[in-house]
């Protein structure tokens, strides 16, 4: 069974109204999902407190974040990455980051307590956000939370990372955690923010070949996406033997995406999830917790999460989408919202250099499971 | 940067009477490659892991008693640098006369040593991310102010710069890579495109031009 998590105070983590990072899309998503008579029952997370956050994050940091979120002035609050054009300040930012925070850990508490095997929370995925450090639109680790949670009553925990930029934050709070496997599929650090996630950041100590990088060129189609993942998550999992999955879906790999430049289509997203979850179904007993994530385009993250939706719930797929919804949309975005769920095909032009992009791909396969072979043993 | 940024303060030496075997072992026991080799305060000579496998292969015309002083077979006199001079001239140096490590003078004293080594760490504190980054790759013609008509664009945005990288191309443009402190790369791009340079990364920016 699929558990959904939200609440409607997840809007409130708004950095602002031309920040990418818009509140819009998740409530594009459920006002779709009801236009469509389909969306279930939720369950309402409550926020954590301050001092939850400490398994995370360092005391300082969460201070300094919980007082200029009172709206109190700090003088060098720009050393945890506020203050930027990525991170404003707003006011009341952390208690919604907190509350965010609760419902992906929520989350691992249903999967812990055998209450669901799969969940879906309608936000979160704030990969960037660091130990000490906000950084790309995050400011609480609301996965690493979650994990630890997981790990702290001994569960081994996969995290598999779907968004176009690097989870640097989750890999770092992890780097040298046993417990814990981070695989990141990435536009490379070489192009695209934050930098890194190079195939030689393998993890350390007892973390060793625990942390996976797949840094992928740019302009990658899905095919060639999805033979990465396919070389690489299997055995991973195989070896690993993980108790449960946790996947930041972020939309962002999406050719129209305007923040990167990987090519996946929604008919390539569909697949990537089926085969998600289908991976979690035979290695962990079905166990698997998504959040949202990055995914900036509004006329094709709504669509990508509402077939995350349909396919966790296990629905059909509406033939169009409902002119109310696209009218009361195209109104409020300025923007035309196509008629189908599904991108058009061919959906963009054939891309130059594409064998070049494949074997570049298809080589980090190679080095990675190279790397780690002698650790896999 | 200056060499005094980037050498090895702590520099093991031999005298020149040290045994080849126990320069050998201390080149081991230590995981270095090059040994300056010191008469009281006074620098003598250097001698490389090279040097010593090379005196005493098998292989060579007449190989030396692994017994044999150091000072026998030690390079001298030294190409030594000082702590003051900038690492670009001592690359230039080391790349001239094919040599993998300079000891640093002070007044005539040994105070340091910079080996190729080194000089790799120096490239990647120059070139290297140090704070999550966006990359912008952007050709600018070679005359006095597109840098700062540049970064000014970037100001103007409230966007921090956290390194800059230029190098010559061969029409005489110069190519600039920035590292730039946010997420969202792309409209930063096109202001940048729109004031009439060529922007190469991000590829495809539509600007008004």
């Amino acid at each position: 069974m699929c558990q959904l998590i939200y609440h409607p105070d997840y809007n409130k983590y708004d950095l602002g109204q031309d920040h990418p990072f818009n509140p819009r899309r998740v409530e594009m998503v459920l006002d779709l999902l009801k236009e469509l008579g389909c969306l279930k029952q939720t369950v309402k997370p409550d926020a954590l407190g301050p001092q939850d956050l400490l398994g995370v994050h360092g005391q300082d940091y969460v201070n300094a974040i919980e007082l200029v979120s009172e709206g109190k002035s700090l003088p060098n609050i720009d050393n945890y990455g506020l203050g930027t054009i990525d991170n404003p300040i707003v006011k009341g930012m952390a208690e919604s980051a907190r509350l965010i925070a609760g419902g992906t850990v929520l989350g691992a508490n249903l999967l812990l307590q055998n209450k669901a095997d799969k969940i879906l929370q309608l936000g979160g995925g704030f990969h960037h956000a660091r130990k000490n450090m906000a950084e790309g639109f995050c400011i609480y680790n609301d996965l690493a939370l979650a994990i630890k949670k997981m790990t702290d009553v001994g569960w081994h925990v996969v995290y598999i990372d779907l968004d176009v930029h690097h989870g640097d934050g989750v890999q770092e709070i992890f780097y040298s955690d046993e417990n814990v496997m981070t695989i990141s599929f990435h536009e490379s650090g070489e192009y695209l923010f934050p930098g890194t996630g190079w195939i030689y950041e393998l993890g350390k100590g007892m973390g060793r070949s625990l942390k996976l990088n797949l840094p992928l060129e740019p302009f990658t189609e899905g095919e060639s996406y999805l033979e990465v993942f396919n070389g690489v998550v299997p055995p991973a999992l195989d070896w690993f033997k993980p108790d449960a999955l946790v996947v930041q879906a972020g939309a962002d790999a999406h050719y129209s995406d305007p923040l990167a430049d990987l090519m996946l289509t929604t008919q390539d997203f569909e697949k990537l999830y089926r085969r998600v979850i289908e991976l979690a179904d035979e290695k962990c007993k079905g166990k698997i917790l998504f959040t949202f994530g990055g995914g900036y385009s509004l006329t094709a993250t709504p669509r990508i999460w509402t077939i995350l939706y349909l396919i966790l719930m296990r629905l059909d797929f509406p033939k169009e989408l409902p002119e109310a919804w696209r009218k009361r949309w195209e109104n409020k975005i300025g923007k035309q919202l196509p008629h189908f769920l599904h991108d058009p095909n061919p959906a963009f032009d054939p891309i130059p250099k594409k064998p070049e992009i494949v074997n570049h791909n298809r080589e980090l396969i190679h080095r990675i499971l190279d790397a780690v072979v002698l650790d896999w043993l | 940067m200056l060499i005094n940024e980037v050498m090895n303060k702590n520099v093991i030496t031999v005298s020149p009477d040290t045994k080849l075997s126990d320069a050998y072992s201390l080149m081991n026991t230590k995981n270095i490659r090059h040994l300056p080799i010191v008469e009281g305060e006074k620098l003598v000579g250097v001698v490389t892991d090279r040097d010593l496998r090379l005196a005493t292969s098998r292989l060579a015309k007449k190989p030396f008693d692994i017994e044999t002083p150091i000072k026998n077979i030690m390079s001298h006199p030294v190409q030594f640098t000082h702590p003051s001079d900038p690492i670009e001239i001592a690359t230039q140096i080391m790349r001239e006369l094919k040599i993998g490590c300079m000891p640093v003078l002070e007044n005539s004293k040994l105070v340091g040593i910079v080996t190729i080594t080194d000089l790799l760490d120096a490239l990647l504190l120059l070139t290297g991310l140090h704070q999550p980054s966006g990359r912008l790759d952007v050709r600018l013609s070679n005359r006095a102010g597109e840098l700062a008509r540049l970064t000014s664009i970037i100001a103007e945005k409230k966007v921090n710069i956290h390194s800059i990288l230029t190098y010559p191309e061969k029409d005489r443009t110069i190519r600039l890579v920035l590292r730039v402190g946010t997420i969202e790369i792309k409209s930063l791009a096109e202001a940048i495109c729109n004031a009439g340079f060529q922007v190469i990364w991000p590829v495809h920016i539509a600007c008004v031009s």
